[in-house]
């Protein structure tokens, strides 16, 4: 069953510069997104992935084509899609005088929601740092903190924009550990990644955007079936981050 | 009347501006240095700093010289015509008087010379005038006669009306546009910048819902604000309040809400932080000087008067002042009022023409 069902969607901006003619930073594309799978949108900057996101999540006008979360067309029912959403934006700015249960407080409120703050605290590994404020935070537990915060409505669906950039290898699996146990729990995951092994180790299936366009998809395995070129040299001793992460300790340093 | 969402957010924003002790003690220490210099200051005139040289020695020059030294309003020093000169062009005699050899007759007309240091434009008139009025009744006493006329200054609204019950009110006006505009334009471009309204965006929250709370916050903020600002006025400069409470802060509250519509106006045009300085300022800087905050409208240039009339801090300084000083009803409808009805109307309209949640969000 697909809970989102995206068909021909279109973005069109004006050229910087030149009012009169338009490029589509998003240009027809066509995919379809199961109930509970993890799916990942792949693609270099500006190849259209985050503009994709915002138009599901109600943020920018759809242009053409048309998008369904749940059976509701996103053009129209807006504020009931909110409510079924999750969205982790890749700014992730809060109101810095609040600490961090006063934030999920209020971002329950704006769902009409009485939330339990330490049990999402606890799920995200945040419990004692319930009365910081969000800048004393560390880039990994920022990132937490903003999953936390999209999942005070419970979400069907969960948006993450690039969520372990930025991060140390350290945070980054501690993160994918999160993202799996909540699509564990049953929630479907969308999320856009410039980092090729996250997109391997966690997503059902992959759709590679570029030029806003999709020009490929499928699940890992079968894009690598596919279109890795020479069948890989057998790797008897991991790679430079298994390195790095034996000499810099496994556990989560933040 | 408001949601839980609403009240919440209000709320968050309430304790958002109380943690931040910084802006509240800044905030309120602007009015309350400009009251105390013009209470401290501007008061009572400083006696004029007046040199005196006699180059007469008859006893008619010694008793002008004396009877100038007892004139309250100069500080008199008495000495040598070079170095009183000296001591003018530091700055620390503000005239010299020279008494000439000649002066020996009350039936002759003496010609007594005065220096004044021209660059000090601004006192020049008023130390000349000061200077021959005393002079002039320094002669009459000298000459043993009456004045012909007297002028005495009585006030037709029949209470004692000080600078300070003038500035109070314009004073509150501006404390409060800067408070409004400053809660909603300059808020709402600093959260777009960070991500914040983005991230609200995408929650069930409704543009009104925002904008409403942010309303109500700001007004509670204006009114905690303003009353300290007032309480003190009251209890340490005596200020009386001839109209009722309750109008005055009727009349705040009406202010803050069209300075909070401007503002949000403001906030949705201005693209960057730096854009949002010069727009707000150019709009308030030029109402500090029109609006009648620190002297009435009416001792402005007669072309720019009916201009600076229709200006928004002008009409709620203007409804404040009568409110305080005239002891006008909030109800009573005259010509501020119409302006006031005006300026809530239009900048209403504005503000939500240009508040569009999803462009100011993006």
């Amino acid at each position: 069953m697909n809970i989102i069902e995206v068909k021909n969607l279109l973005k069109t901006y004006p050229l910087p510069g030149n009012k009169k003619d338009s490029f589509n930073a998003v240009d027809g594309i066509t995919f379809n997104i199961r109930l509970g799978e993890v799916y990942g949108i792949l693609g270099p900057n500006g190849a259209g992935k985050t503009t994709t996101l915002e138009m599901l999540e109600g943020l920018k006008d759809i242009n053409g084509g048309s998008a369904l979360i749940d059976g509701l067309d996103v053009s129209n029912n807006a504020f009931k899609i909110k409510e079924i959403i999750g969205v982790q934006l890749q700014a992730n700015e809060y109101f810095e005088s609040l600490n961090l249960s006063e934030l999920l407080i209020l971002f329950g409120k704006l769902y009409s929601n009485e939330i339990n703050t330490k049990n999402l605290l606890e799920k995200v590994g945040l419990l004692t740092k319930e009365s910081a404020k969000p800048k004393e935070l560390s880039g990994g537990q920022k990132q937490r903190f903003s999953i936390a915060c999209a999942l005070v409505n419970n979400p069907k669906v969960l948006f993450l924009d690039e969520p372990t950039t930025g991060l140390d290898p350290q945070a980054k699996r501690n993160l994918w550990n999160l993202v799996r146990e909540l699509n564990v729990g049953g929630m479907t995951i969308v999320l856009t990644t410039h980092n090729m092994e996250e997109a391997e180790s966690l997503c059902d299936r992959i759709a590679i955007m570029d030029k806003g366009k999709l020009i490929a998809e499928d699940t890992p395995q079968g894009l690598i079936d596919e279109y890795a070129s020479e069948p890989i040299q057998e790797t008897v001793k991991g790679n430079l981050e298994d390195v790095f992460l034996a000499l810099t300790d496994h556990r989560l340093r933040d | 009347m408001f949601t839980s969402k609403q009240m919440h957010l209000a709320q968050v924003f309430l304790k958002i501006f109380f943690r931040d002790r910084q802006s509240i003690i800044f905030n309120l220490l602007f009015p309350l240095i400009f009251m105390g210099v013009f209470v401290f200051f501007g008061g009572e005139s400083e006696p004029i700093n007046l040199g005196l040289v006699n180059n007469s020695s008859n006893t008619i020059s010694q008793e002008f010289s004396e009877l100038v030294e007892e004139e309250p309003l100069f500080n008199v020093t008495k000495g040598e015509e070079s170095e009183l000169k000296r001591q003018l062009f530091l700055g620390d005699q503000t005239a010299i008087i020279i008494i000439p050899e000649s002066f020996n007759s009350i039936d002759e007309t003496a010609e007594i010379k005065l220096l004044l240091d021209a660059s000090q434009v601004r006192q020049i008139g008023s130390i000349k005038e000061a200077i021959s009025k005393s002079l002039l009744s320094i002669e009459r006493s000298l000459r043993n006669t009456q004045p012909m006329f007297m002028i005495k200054v009585e006030d037709v609204k029949s209470r004692p009306q000080r600078y300070v019950d003038f500035l109070l009110p314009g004073l509150l006006a501006f404390m409060l546009m800067n408070l409004s505009i400053a809660g909603s334009g300059f808020n709402i471009v600093e959260y777009r910048r960070r991500g914040i309204l983005k991230r609200l965006f995408v929650t069930p929250i409704k543009p009104q819902d925002f904008i409403i709370s942010i309303v109500v916050s700001r007004i509670v903020i204006v009114l905690m604000q303003l009353s300290v600002v007032l309480g003190l006025a009251i209890l340490l400069l005596d200020i009386k309040i001839v109209g009722s409470l309750l109008s005055l802060y009727g009349m705040i509250v009406i202010g803050s809400f069209i300075f909070l519509c401007l503002g949000f106006s403001f906030g949705s045009i201005a693209k960057t932080q730096e854009a949002i300085r010069p727009i707000v300022t150019s709009f308030t800087f030029p109402q500090l000087i029109l609006s009648g905050v620190f002297f009435p409208i009416n001792s402005l240039p007669d072309m720019i008067q009916p201009i600076a009339h229709i200006l928004p801090l002008s009409v709620i300084a203007t409804g404040l002042r009568d409110i305080a000083n005239d002891g006008v009803s909030l109800l009573m409808i005259n010509l501020n009022t119409l302006g006031l009805l005006v300026w809530i109307i239009l900048s209403f309209i504005v503000a939500t023409k240009f508040f569009v949640w999803k462009e100011v969000a993006g």
